[in-house]
Parts: structure tokens; C-alpha cells; sequence
């Protein structure tokens, strides 16, 4: 046991250092702090990152810090994942694919109590990757033009600490903070008439949030759930260098190294999420979420771009037959999801929505709850037109759920 | 394995999307609409000894007046013997037969040369030695010359050709100097010049039009004979400029009736606002253009934070001012200078070398584009965030000017048409 959780901690310190990396690249991304991540726990990512009002009885339910009030006493769970993208960019004149592979998320969760419940997540908030190479942009008021190239990489991480509180058999409540960190680097070179202009920054960023939510089991097959997330503000300072260079003068000139320096801090909206859980003959479950974040509210297009608030709905249905625990085949769980997401960029005049159909199977690794969750899904983020691309992806997501019963049942006995 | 994240294929970054949102971070703005004072200033006196180059000639500028060049020079030998293996016996039937002054054209010219030049020369009664404290002499430095002219001559000017001009002598003059030679009355260099100060070739034709250069190799040819029996042998005494630094041009500027003609004093500056927005360039006669930025401090409020990563000037020769007769110069110099017009140093880039406004000669119908740009990106980043209050000014000079009266007609930021044009690209950071 001592061990087993000595290397869980382990692996949950190392991503610290490699999570700053980019993690996926979309043009995009250029955009705030970068294109935020959804890590899908268990097999959420399988019905359409729906699951407001699941409880976290076989796998961390990463949607809702509530959910850790239905754990089930002397489970220990734990969920590691990953994810393979293949995307397609795609724009008026040209095509392009792209793989990727990203580490998604590490959790594990326990029990303090039959009624209390703790977790600790680590997973990606947002992430940065895009480049640009000699793009003309005109210079305002003239006809003429300049040519910028830039690179961008890194990205936020996101540390929860959720605890969960149930009351009675029913109504359970979690409180979840969100510690976020991290850098993003952007190098960009400017070519502007004679003259040749490298800005290269480093933004750091660090902040929390507060999660709420709530669910509610109305009936054995049917649960409610609500998640509220506090608007915050992430403190931003930048370490930047700017060197130019001008060809006809031969004169390079250091305008300023690594100087250090505040910068607008980023600001994150109220969101709210409420969903349900409902399930049919025993074998078939439903869950539907639909969730606002208050984009708008943080006005900060003067420096991270144009938000509008942003919608998602979620559906997913999985199915498992369980008639027989000791078959295999009848513990292995089917799902099928479908996600819209509003987005909340807006450029061009354009919302950059992204929708996506999923499908799942997770498969049983032992006798307890532990499941390979392997997904699959299909989606398309943004449109082609002028000034917009369209991003098909194809992505493969893989969630190993333990669940530690065995290491407490080897205590019991 | 898991914690590893790469991407497998290379991104080339031809997807951009929300190209507005590119310019949010960092701004480029292209400044033109920065104040640009022109003027005139004159240097009064410009180095025109060791320049080798005799210039003569006088024309009548249209714009400028009266242009002159006069020159001044001393000339020697390397020996002041008549026949080198000479012996009194035989030095007693040297004659002297005439003398001539060698003029050869160095391909310079200015001005119309279809017309007829006439010079005279002249001997200088008073040695060729600077009054100042240098030892230069100045294109407003003369020296007395007898008021006889020893030789005359009228020509077709052809510097192309470079024929050759045969400037005939004074035979009292050439005999006299030829006996003081046969009579060993002078043997030596000092002796030569206490008699035989030096030249003044003067431009004497009233409607000339062109300014001519000659190679400073031009040659004092003295001839004389041996008459021993009837066979006559012709020999030949030359004199030469030895020292270029003894040879020097007055060139003259008689502005009276032109526009320039209140041009202040060598610290001054005649504004191109009271010049009909132009300003002047001649070399030779010391007019230069001068070029103020009085408002470049101010670019330091655009942003919070900004620097300038390049500038271009581009200053325009004035439609009608210049021709074949009177062509552009393909460069100019420019230097840096306090507010006394006082010269720092030539503009340089980073590495030391100079830089120059480069003509740009591609011809458009209405020659819009002909224009002088001088890159100008450190000199405005360097005034925009100069602590001290002083500002440098640019002076702009045509390359030869001290030793041509080549000449330029400029525009101000109100010439119609040939307006100065001072870009500056800048961007926040």
C-alpha cells in the first residue's frame, strides 16, 4: 500500500515538468492562453464529456466535485490518460494533417469517511501551439505591409483539490479549488521595411478558481447535478526580449533582455453547468449536461481577442449488460456521445463552434471496477472561410480507471 | 511514455486564422506625418588645394547666379639646367624659340559646353602660400596677379575627347625667363620661384556656360635651340605643378538678384519656407542642404513602450531644375551636425561605413520616384530617445564638392510634387 501510493505520487510530480509543453497544436490557440483542454476522466470522453450528475463509484468523475460523495467506501481509485489526435487544417486553398499525442490527466481519489470523499487532479487547463511563417499583415493607415512569423508553445496546468460531502443517502456537496499554472513562450519576428525585429516572451501565469457543485439522486436511477465555477482572475507578469536589427545600417540594437514586467492579467468567467443522469431497464444510462460560461463578462478583448459566452451541450449513452458479474463480455460498457460547444472566440465576426460525435468501450481489467476506457471521436472546430480554418479531428483517447479495493481488502483480511 | 507529448508532423505555419488579432500584442505603425525643416546654410570656405584639379570656367546659373572658377598654381622643375651635359661653350648658342602652357581636360565638366571658353594666364606677383594658419588654400582664397595677361586662348570646349588645350605665351615673358635659365641666374628651386612666382588662369569670356576640369599634370613648355652649325635641334624646358597642395581653385558665387541672395553667415540657416520651399545644394561655392527633425522626442509618446526599427528619407530634386546640361549626382553625403551647422561626422551604419543618399533612378512619367533616400533607422531611434535637448540635423552635400560646382534644387515637406518624405516605422513591444 505504502509503495503503491509512493509511486502514485511520483507520477503524479513528474508531469509537472513536461506539462508546460505544448500540447497540441491549432492555429487557434493563438488565442488567450491557448485552446482549453477538456481531460475526460474514465469514459466521459465517450459520451460526449457529459456526466454532471454521474457519481465517482467506478472512475473519478472529473465534472463535478460532488460526485466524490457516492464513492464507495474502501475504493481507492486512480485514472491516468492519453490522447492521439490526428487533425486536418483546412482553409480556403490548402490542406494539411497533423498527429499528436498528449498526455490527458492523473487522479486518484479516497474515501475520509462513508459520507466524505477527497480527490487531487492534475490535468491541462489550456494549451498553446500555433506558428506562422511570413504572413503579411499591412501596416494601419498606409498600403503598405510587414511580415510577421511567430511561434507559440505552452500552456496552463490545472491542480484540483476537490473534497465532497455527502448528506443523507441523497444529496451530496463538493467543493473543489482550482490551482492553476504555467508559462506560455512566443517568439515573434518581425520584418518591417529594412529591418528585422525578434520580440520573444514568456508569459507566466498562476491563479485559482473555485468549484461547487451539487447532486442530487431523485430515485436509484435518476441524479441531478450542478457544478458552479467562481470567475477569477490569473495573475500574468511576462519576461520579454527585444532585439531589432536593420540590414541597411548593419545596426543591431538590444531594446530590451529579459526584462520582467506585469501584463494584463487574464481573466476567467462564472460558469455553470447543471446536468442529469437517468437509467433504463438497469443496462442502458442517459446523461445530458448543459453548460454557460459568462465569456463576456471579462472583457478583455483589447488584449486576448474578442469572447462571446459560451454554450456546450453534452449527450451520452452508454449501455452494459451486467446480467452475469462473472462474464467478462457482460461487463464490458458501450457508449455513444455527442457534444456542441459554442466556443467562445469570436473571429471574423465568426463563433469558432466545435462539435464532435464519440464513441466508447471500456473494458474490464480485474474483478473491481477497473476499466481500459478506449474512445473514439470525430469532431470539426471552426469553418472555412475568410480569415477562418476548419479543423477535422480524429482522436483516440485511452483512460486507465484502477480502483485500489484489492489494496484495502488485502488490509482487511 | 504517457508524459511525453511531440508532434509527429513538421507545422509549416501557413494556417493563420484572425489575422486582426495578430496586431493586438505589438503594434507597427508607419509614421509620415513627422515635421521636416529644410534649409540652406553656406559654408564659407571649403579646402580646394590638393584637390588636382584645375577648374575653369564661368557660367550663369539660372537659379543660383554668376558661377566662376579661377585657379591658382605654382609650378617647378626637377632641374633648373638647360641641357643637362651642358658646357658653357655649348650654352652660348642656346636660342629661345616660345612657350606654351599644356592644359589637359580630366573629363569634368558642368554645364553647357557648346559655347566657346576663352582663358587668360596671368604670373602671380605674390608667392603661393596660405595666409591662414593651415596650410590649405579655399575656394574664396586669391592671390595678386599682374593684370597682363601672358597668354591668351579661346576653345571649343570637348572634354569627352580630352583634346588638349595650347595655351600660347608671351615670348618677352618665355625669353626673358629662358635667359635667367642660360645665364645660370637661377640654378635652383628657391631662386625659380623668387622670380617666377606661379600662375593665374582666369575664365574671361562674358557668356560662357560651362565649368571645365583639367588634369593637374598640365605643363609649362619652354623650347629652345641649339644652333651650332646649320642644323637646328629643338629642345625643351618643362614645368610642372610638383606640390598639388600649391595648386588651388577660387570658385565664386555671385547670388545678387537670385533667391539666394540673403544666405546668412556659414552658422546660419535660410529657411526653404522663405526660398520658395526649396533648398540649395552647389559645391564649389559651399551651399548645402540642411535637414531638421524638431519633433522626433515626441514619437517617444505614442506607446507606453516603442522603439523605431527603421526610418527612410527620401528628399526630392525640384521638376525643371535639373537637365542634361545640369544632371543629378548620383549619391550624396550626410553628416551629422549641431545647431551651429558645425559637422560631427559623416552618417555611418553600425560597422563605420558611410552612408549616402542614393539617387533613385527609376523613371516614371511625371519622374515621381527620382529621390534621394537615405536610411535613416538609427540616426531618428538615437534622437527619439536622446536624454541631453540637443538635436542633430542632417547636411547633405554633392560628393565632389570641393572640387565641381556641380548643384542640386531640393524640395521641402510643402513642395508641390517634390515634397520630402520622412517614414518612420515603429513598433510596441
Amino acid at each position: 500500500m505504502k509503495n503503491t501510493i509512493a509511486i502514485l505520487f511520483f507520477l503524479i510530480l513528474i508531469p509537472f515538468g513536461s506539462f508546460s509543453q505544448s500540447l497540441s497544436s491549432s492555429p487557434y490557440s493563438i488565442y488567450g492562453l491557448g485552446s482549453l483542454y477538456d481531460s475526460d476522466f474514465g469514459s466521459i470522453s465517450a459520451i460526449g464529456s457529459s456526466g454532471v450528475a454521474l457519481p465517482s463509484d467506478r472512475f473519478i468523475n472529473n465534472l463535478n466535485p460532488a460526485s466524490l460523495g457516492f464513492m464507495y467506501r474502501n475504493h481507492f481509485l486512480f485514472d491516468v490518460g492519453g490522447k492521439g489526435i490526428q487533425t486536418s487544417y483546412q482553409d480556403l486553398s490548402k490542406k494539411e494533417n497533423r498527429n499528436n499525442v498528449q498526455f490527458s490527466h492523473i487522479a486518484f481519489a479516497f474515501p475520509l469517511s462513508t459520507k466524505s470523499a477527497f480527490s487531487v487532479a492534475l490535468k491541462p487547463y489550456s494549451s498553446s501551439g500555433y506558428k506562422i511563417s511570413d504572413y503579411k499583415l499591412p501596416i494601419q493607415d498606409s498600403n503598405e505591409e510587414y511580415t510577421l512569423s511567430t511561434t507559440g508553445t505552452g500552456g496552463l496546468n490545472n491542480f484540483d483539490i476537490s473534497y465532497a460531502y455527502r448528506i443523507g443517502k441523497k444529496l451530496s456537496l463538493g467543493l473543489s479549488t482550482s490551482i492553476l499554472f504555467g508559462s506560455t513562450t512566443e517568439n515573434r519576428e518581425y520584418i518591417i521595411s529594412n529591418s528585422q525585429t525578434t520580440i520573444d516572451k514568456e508569459s507566466s501565469y498562476n491563479g485559482a478558481r473555485l468549484n461547487f457543485g451539487t447532486q442530487f439522486k431523485v430515485d436509484s436511477t435518476f441524479t441531478i447535478g450542478a457544478n458552479l465555477k467562481s470567475p477569477s482572475r490569473v495573475n500574468a507578469t511576462k519576461v520579454q526580449s527585444v532585439t531589432t536589427y536593420n540590414a541597411t545600417l548593419e545596426a543591431s540594437n538590444t531594446v530590451e533582455s529579459d526584462v520582467k514586467s506585469d501584463t494584463d492579467d487574464y481573466y476567467l468567467p462564472f460558469e455553470f453547468s447543471v446536468g442529469i443522469s437517468k437509467r433504463f431497464k438497469n443496462n442502458l444510462n442517459l446523461t445530458m449536461d448543459y453548460e454557460k460560461a459568462f465569456w463576456e463578462n471579462t472583457k478583455q478583448a483589447d488584449m486576448y481577442g474578442s469572447y462571446l459566452n459560451q454554450e456546450k451541450f453534452k449527450m451520452g449513452f452508454s449501455y452494459r449488460k451486467e446480467k452475469n458479474f462473472r462474464s467478462y463480455f457482460d461487463r464490458v460498457q458501450f457508449s455513444t456521445g455527442l457534444n456542441y460547444d459554442s466556443g467562445f472566440l469570436e473571429i471574423e465576426n465568426k463563433r469558432i463552434i466545435n462539435k464532435s460525435v464519440s464513441f466508447g468501450i471500456s473494458l474490464p481489467i480485474d474483478n473491481a471496477f477497473s476499466m481500459l476506457n478506449i474512445s473514439y471521436s470525430y469532431g470539426q472546430k471552426g469553418r472555412i472561410s475568410n480569415g477562418l480554418i476548419k479543423e477535422n479531428y480524429h482522436k483516440i483517447s485511452v483512460n486507465l480507471s484502477l480502483d485500489g479495493i484489492w489494496f484495502v481488502k488485502r488490509k482487511i483480511e | 511514455m504517457l508524459l511525453t507529448s511531440c508532434d509527429s508532423d513538421v507545422d509549416a505555419g501557413e494556417f493563420v486564422v484572425g489575422s486582426d488579432n495578430l496586431s493586438v500584442n505589438n503594434k507597427v505603425i508607419l509614421i509620415d506625418t513627422a515635421t521636416v525643416e529644410v534649409s540652406t546654410i553656406n559654408f564659407d570656405s571649403l579646402v580646394t588645394s590638393g584637390q588636382s584639379r584645375i577648374l575653369l570656367g564661368n557660367y550663369d546659373d539660372p537659379i543660383f547666379g554668376k558661377v566662376k572658377s579661377d585657379s591658382y598654381f605654382q609650378v617647378s622643375s626637377s632641374s633648373y639646367n638647360l641641357q643637362t651635359t651642358s658646357s658653357d661653350l655649348e650654352g652660348a648658342n642656346y636660342v629661345f624659340d616660345s612657350i606654351r602652357m599644356v592644359l589637359v581636360p580630366d573629363k569634368y565638366y558642368y554645364g553647357d559646353t557648346t559655347k566657346v571658353q576663352s582663358i587668360s594666364v596671368h604670373r602671380l606677383l605674390q608667392k603661393v602660400k596660405p595666409n591662414t594658419d593651415d596650410d590649405n588654400f579655399y575656394n574664396n582664397s586669391s592671390l595678386n596677379y599682374d593684370a597682363a595677361n601672358i597668354g591668351t586662348r579661346t576653345f571649343q570646349p570637348k572634354p569627352f575627347r580630352q583634346d588638349t588645350v595650347f595655351v600660347k605665351m608671351d615670348n618677352t615673358f618665355g625669353d626673358a625667363l629662358f635667359q635667367k635659365l642660360k645665364k645660370r641666374e637661377i640654378t635652383n628651386e628657391d631662386e625659380f620661384i623668387e622670380y617666377f612666382k606661379g600662375l593665374a588662369i582666369r575664365s574671361t569670356s562674358e557668356n560662357s556656360s560651362c565649368v571645365l576640369g583639367f588634369q593637374s599634370t598640365a605643363v609649362l613648355q619652354l623650347y629652345y635651340s641649339k644652333k651650332v652649325t646649320d642644323s637646328e635641334t629643338s629642345l625643351l624646358k618643362e614645368f610642372t605643378i610638383e606640390d598639388v597642395s600649391k595648386q588651388f581653385n577660387r570658385i565664386s558665387l555671385d547670388r545678387t538678384g537670385t533667391i539666394l541672395k540673403d544666405l546668412p553667415g556659414t552658422t546660419q540657416r535660410l529657411s526653404s519656407d522663405l526660398t520658395e520651399n526649396k533648398s540649395f545644394i552647389q559645391s564649389g561655392t559651399g551651399l548645402a542642404c540642411r535637414i531638421d527633425f524638431p519633433n522626433i522626442k515626441q514619437l517617444k509618446y505614442i506607446t507606453e513602450k516603442g522603439t523605431i526599427v527603421d526610418a527612410q528619407l527620401v528628399i526630392r530634386p525640384v521638376n525643371n531644375t535639373y537637365s542634361k546640361t545640369y544632371p543629378l549626382a548620383d549619391s550624396l553625403n550626410v553628416y551629422v551636425a549641431d545647431q551651429l551647422n558645425r559637422i560631427g561626422g559623416a552618417l555611418t551604419s553600425a560597422s563605420g561605413s558611410s552612408i549616402y543618399a542614393v539617387l533613385n533612378k527609376d523613371n516614371d512619367e511625371f519622374d515621381e520616384n527620382i529621390g534621394y533616400s537615405i536610411p535613416l533607422g538609427t540616426f531618428i531611434q538615437n534622437e527619439m530617445v536622446k536624454k541631453s535637448d540637443s538635436k542633430s540635423a542632417l547636411i547633405l552635400t554633392i560628393p565632389n564638392i570641393f572640387k565641381a560646382v556641380d548643384r542640386l534644387v531640393l524640395g521641402n515637406q510643402k513642395n508641390t510634387g517634390n515634397k520630402i518624405q520622412l517614414k518612420i516605422y515603429y513598433i510596441s513591444y
